[in-house]
């Protein structure tokens, strides 16, 4: 039995909207009953997120798009009534077009903003994973066609030789926040994290980077150790929200440097010059 | 979606708007374009495509396109034009130039166009027609676009060299001749938003995934800087200087290919000596990037095996834009990478083909050389500036407005302005351009919609066709296209057809030998050996052969010089860093720095007033230039003409996120909506141009808005580049924020 999933490696999408537009060329006009009506302007059933993180001068700019996560356990269908929403056997999450009407709650009920309200037919509407053309024989909807980077990877879950269920077996991808109990069929990878980044000068006037500086992050009893590379830059990924971290700098004749921060923000490191001892 | 017909052709001009080159499947339903996807037979986008592209059956079909010619009918400004047929509208622009012809002579009409579209080679045939030299991107300040690069290149290395992504290999990345680079510096370029100068931007994504670095030279934080091995943070402007300081640590510290310097390249020690005159502490100061950043820079791309550049028109835009060329185009050359795999390969126009002439010898070759010198004695600055006089066939634009204006030494009194949006687009100091086009006695424009332009000057307009609207041919670099007509909207004719009808009736004689404009194409297309119709029969494109257009080593196996041996298309056969033909025409044989004219170095007074330094230009795939804001699909994503402020900076003016303010310099002020931003540094601000409300006013005096919100109302001129090309002040200018008070 087939089940469709979607892998999105953010760290590949560079935010050009072709998704979006290949949506909008899909479905605007178009009404694909029973699955879904046609999109109005103003919907983004794949909406592209950007993030930016960090401080001057390690500032990083990311796109995130977010469809319909076709969640497992969904809250949307929780707060549809009448039938108005149902799971089809491949795992698509249907709102039916004609029941939905009227019902606004299934829009506030999802938690990710994926569902949007048409005011003209007065409907909640939003990504249908193009089941209409699934159902025509397609091996992948729209947007996916149309991504310029292979950052949306679509697929059968249950096909362990699918790219999308390679993905999942191999690589960590995750869920978007907020997290839900059973992982959704939409799933991510390189998802932004806080994170610190700096550059370490030695501070005795020599041009040479600080190549090999141990840096040390710590978190409650957790120490993580790693060298700079050879422009002296170090990097720490995949920081927790609003943590207590101390950043520690240790090199052999120079001063050691210390640094408390709460996670709650990007820290604002930079160039850090460390001084000879003594 | 039976009776739907899928037609395959190449994307070039109106539509999306871009430089083109991509391969697309039309959906043709009733004779109407339905669905348009990229072609995945295509080489160049291998089944990719554009949020414009996407957009094109709204922007085809919008219900505000101008589908049939028209002619004024109020004042100009006033908005009232009526529908007249194409022979009423030829016969007008045929009289008008005519007059305009006898009394002042041809020189008096000007042949205006904007970006690199499929535009250069039907505006030329038709201004060297009608017998005017000048030709020019109106507005287009030191025609700080590609220009100065591609003078640059041909003139120190006798030929145009791009970055190896495999474009011109059929298998592209996976034909085993090609080599990854291992650094690509994007310079200036922020390759993943749009697609210019004949480059897809996704190859620097393709190349990345395939295990390439990133080395980003580009004032702002982008998504491509994030995933940078090197971000080398510039203050814009200031890229000679960091190009200079790379050039003096490779080769200070013995980094460059010393065998393909003693080989190839002539002039080293006097570029050494020239480096040498930027040290690291120093170009630190200058550029505002920490020294060990540029030194660290500077290493990796020497050690690399092969390393390509990928830069834009922020290098044009420099002070002295040529000599900015000279030095990035030493960096490629001291380290060996030019026509390596992976590295800056040499472009030539497909099969030897013109579609767009690039540089003087395509004119030549086009139009012969007696033409091409006799018109440059009337053409507009080659008698004041070297490069105007010796590379390419363009007029000085700052100068061209300055003699519309001044009408000395001789007067301007018409123009023909094809697909350029000369008052909301590329003009700086918009409002005089303005002013001083409203003096010209007949002013045709051709185009698609309504803007600010046609409102304000046109007197005839004529409805230009889209690509899928088109015949044509492409030679920009690989491979060798035919475009091909599949639909038809309204009365719409492409650019082609219309230049090709008037310049016939301009100059039956020479234009006599084509009855259509089909055998002209196989005419130019001669070279290849092949006609359109071989080239539809192959699937609308061919990939160049090993030869003279096909990478790689073509200097080391006799392939560049028309002498039939080995070396470079130069005198010496060698690349000239120390460039004496520049020397020849008075220039500065070697490269060199040029502080902006506006900046806290150059102007610190101007400067307290001041203190933002306005970058304005960067892209989005929503829009091209000036163009797409009345496409619903795309507007919906980029509604308001923003500008983005570092979120402290913004605290310090008092300004809240969304709020809508002031830019403002002495030239004047300019609306914006603010957005807070990281991706900008403390003391720059930065803002799209070309944004005009279609959905305002048209009339005078709104024109759409354009008074409100043409960013380069407060954009100065003239250029400020000894050689003539270079140094619109687009990315340099300093301004200041100020609230909107009710
Ligand atoms: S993402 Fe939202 S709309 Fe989609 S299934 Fe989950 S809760 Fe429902
Ligand atoms: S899967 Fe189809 S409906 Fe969903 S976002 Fe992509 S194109 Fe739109
Ligand atoms: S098409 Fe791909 S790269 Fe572009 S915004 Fe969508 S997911 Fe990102």
């Amino acid at each position: 039995m087939t089940r469709y999933g979607m892998v999105i490696d953010v760290d590949r999408c560079t935010g050009c909207f072709n998704c979006f537009l290949a949506c909008r060329d899909e479905h605007a006009g178009n009404d694909h009953r029973p699955v879904s009506a046609a999109q109005p302007a103003g919907h983004s059933w794949i909406k592209v997120q950007e993030l930016e993180r960090g401080s001057f001068p390690k500032v990083k700019v990311s796109y995130v798009p977010v469809p319909c996560l076709q969640c497992t356990d969904a809250p949307c269908m929780r707060a549809a009534t009448g039938g108005a929403m149902a799971r089809r056997a491949d795992g698509i999450v249907i709102i039916d077009p004609d029941k939905a009407i009227g019902q606004r709650d299934i829009v506030s009920a999802c938690p990710y903003g994926a569902v949007f309200w048409n005011d003209v037919e007065n409907l909640p509407q939003k990504c249908t994973f193009c089941a209409h053309l699934l159902d025509d024989g397609w091996t992948e909807p729209r947007c996916v066609e149309a991504c310029p980077v292979q950052a949306l990877v679509f697929g059968d879950l249950e096909d362990p030789t699918s790219d999308v269920a390679r993905l999942i077996a191999q690589k960590p991808v995750e869920a978007l926040a907020p997290v839900p109990a059973e992982p959704p069929p939409v799933r991510y990878l390189g998802l932004p994290t806080r994170f610190v980044a700096g550059e370490i000068v030695l501070g005795d006037g020599s041009e040479e980077c600080a190549e090999g500086v141990s840096v040390s992050l710590r978190k409650g009893q957790q120490t993580f150790t790693i060298s700079t590379d050879n422009y002296g830059d170090f990097e720490f990924l995949g920081l927790e929200a609003d943590t207590e971290y101390v950043l520690s700098i240790e090199h052999a004749g120079y001063e050691r440097f210390e640094l408390h921060w709460n996670s709650s923000a990007d820290p604002n490191i930079g160039t850090i010059v460390i001084e000879r001892a003594g | 979606m039976d009776d739907t017909t899928v037609y395959r052709t190449t994307a070039w001009s109106a539509g999306p708007g871009c430089h083109g080159g991509c391969g697309q499947k039309l959906h043709v339903k009733n004779g109407k374009l339905v669905r348009i996807e990229g072609d995945e037979n295509h080489p160049w986008n291998q089944g990719r495509s554009c949020p414009r592209v996407l957009a094109m059956t709204q922007y085809m079909y919008h219900p505000d396109r101008i589908t049939r010619p028209l002619k004024r009918v109020g004042a100009r400004g006033e908005g009232k034009f009526e529908p007249i047929s194409w022979d009423e509208a030829y016969d007008t622009c045929e009289k008008r130039l005519n007059e305009i012809k006898r009394k002042y002579g041809a020189e008096s009409a000007i042949f205006v166009q904007g970006t690199g579209r499929d535009i250069g080679g039907p505006i030329t045939m038709l201004a060297y027609s009608y017998g005017s030299p000048n030709w020019v991107q109106l507005g287009l300040s030191g025609h700080s676009c590609y220009t100065p690069r591609l003078g640059a290149m041909k003139t120190v290395m006798g030929d145009f060299a791009v970055a190896d992504c495999s474009q011109y290999l059929e298998r592209r990345y996976e034909d085993p001749q090609w080599k990854v680079p291992e650094i690509i510096i994007t310079w200036g370029q922020n390759s993943t938003m749009g697609c210019p100068d004949g480059f897809f931007g996704s190859w620097v994504v393709d190349c990345m995934k395939l295990g390439t670095r990133i080395i980003a030279v580009e004032p702002r934080n982008t998504w491509l800087s994030s995933r940078a091995l090197h971000h080398l943070q510039l203050r814009p402007g200031t890229d000679g200087a960091l190009a200079l300081a790379m050039i003096n640590v490779i080769i200070g510290e013995g980094l460059y290919d010393k065998e393909f310097v003693a080989k190839w390249v002539q002039g080293f020690d006097a570029l050494r000596e020239r480096a040498a005159q930027y040290p690291l502490d120093e170009v630190a100061k200058i550029t505002e990037i920490p020294a060990q950043e540029i030194a660290a820079a500077a290493r990796a791309f020497a050690r690399a095996k092969q390393a390509a550049v990928q830069w834009g028109v922020p290098v044009d835009m420099c002070p002295d834009g040529t000599a900015v060329a000279h030095a990035i185009t030493c960096l490629s050359v001291i380290t060996g990478n030019i026509d390596k795999p992976g590295g800056q390969v040499i472009a030539r126009p497909s099969h030897g083909v013109t579609s767009y002439p690039f540089s003087t010898e395509e004119l030549v070759k086009l139009y012969g050389a007696d033409l091409i010198a006799r018109l440059n004695e009337k053409r507009i600055g080659a008698d004041v500036y070297p490069m105007v006089k010796n590379f390419r066939g363009w007029a000085q634009p700052d100068m061209v407005i300055d003699q519309v204006e001044s009408g000395v030494p001789y007067p301007v009194k018409a123009a023909w302005i094809q697909t350029a949006n000369v008052v909301g687009g590329q003009s700086a100091r918009a409002k005089f351009h303005l002013e001083a086009l409203k003096k010209l006695e007949f002013i045709a424009v051709v185009d698609l919609f309504h803007n600010p332009t046609t409102m304000a000057l046109a007197d005839i307009i004529l409805p230009a066709a889209t690509f899928p609207e088109k015949d044509s041919i492409r030679s920009w670099w690989a491979p060798l296209i035919s475009i091909k007509k599949r639909v038809q909207v309204g009365e719409c004719k492409s650019d082609w057809e219309i230049n090709f009808e008037l310049a016939k009736r301009f100059n039956p004689e020479g234009m006599k030998r084509w009855k259509t404009l089909e055998d002209m194409f196989n005419e130019r297309l001669a070279p290849s050996k092949m006609t359109v119709a071989d080239l539809q029969q192959q699937g609308g494109f061919k990939m160049p052969e090993d030869g003279p257009f096909k990478p790689y080593f073509r200097h080391e196996r006799g392939l560049l010089r028309p002498d039939g041996k080995p070396g470079f298309n130069t005198k010496s056969g060698k690349i000239e860093v120390y460039c004496d033909t520049f020397e020849g025409w008075g220039m500065d044989p070697l490269p060199f720095y040029t502080e902006p004219p506006q900046s806290e170095r150059s102007t610190p007074e101007l400067f307290k007033k001041y203190p933002l330094v306005m970058i304005t230009g960067a892209r989005s795939q929503l829009f091209f230039h000036a163009e797409h804001r009345q496409i619903p699909w795309l507007r919906e994503k980029l509604p308001d003409p923003t500008v983005e402020i570092h979120p402290e900076t913004a605290k310090k003016y008092a300004i809240y996120d969304g709020e809508w303010v002031y830019l403002e310099n002495d030239m004047g002020r300019v609306k914006r909506k603010a957005k807070f931003s990281l991706q900008v540094k403390r003391h720059h601000v930065h803002t799209m141009h070309g944004w005009w409300m279609p959905e305002m006013e048209g009339k005078a005096p709104s024109l759409y808005g354009v008074g409100d919100f043409q960013i380069n109302n407060i954009i100065p001129g003239p250029q400020c580049a000894k050689s003539g090309f270079g140094g619109g002040q687009y990315k340099t200018t300093l301004c200041t924020l100020a609230k909107i008070s009710a």
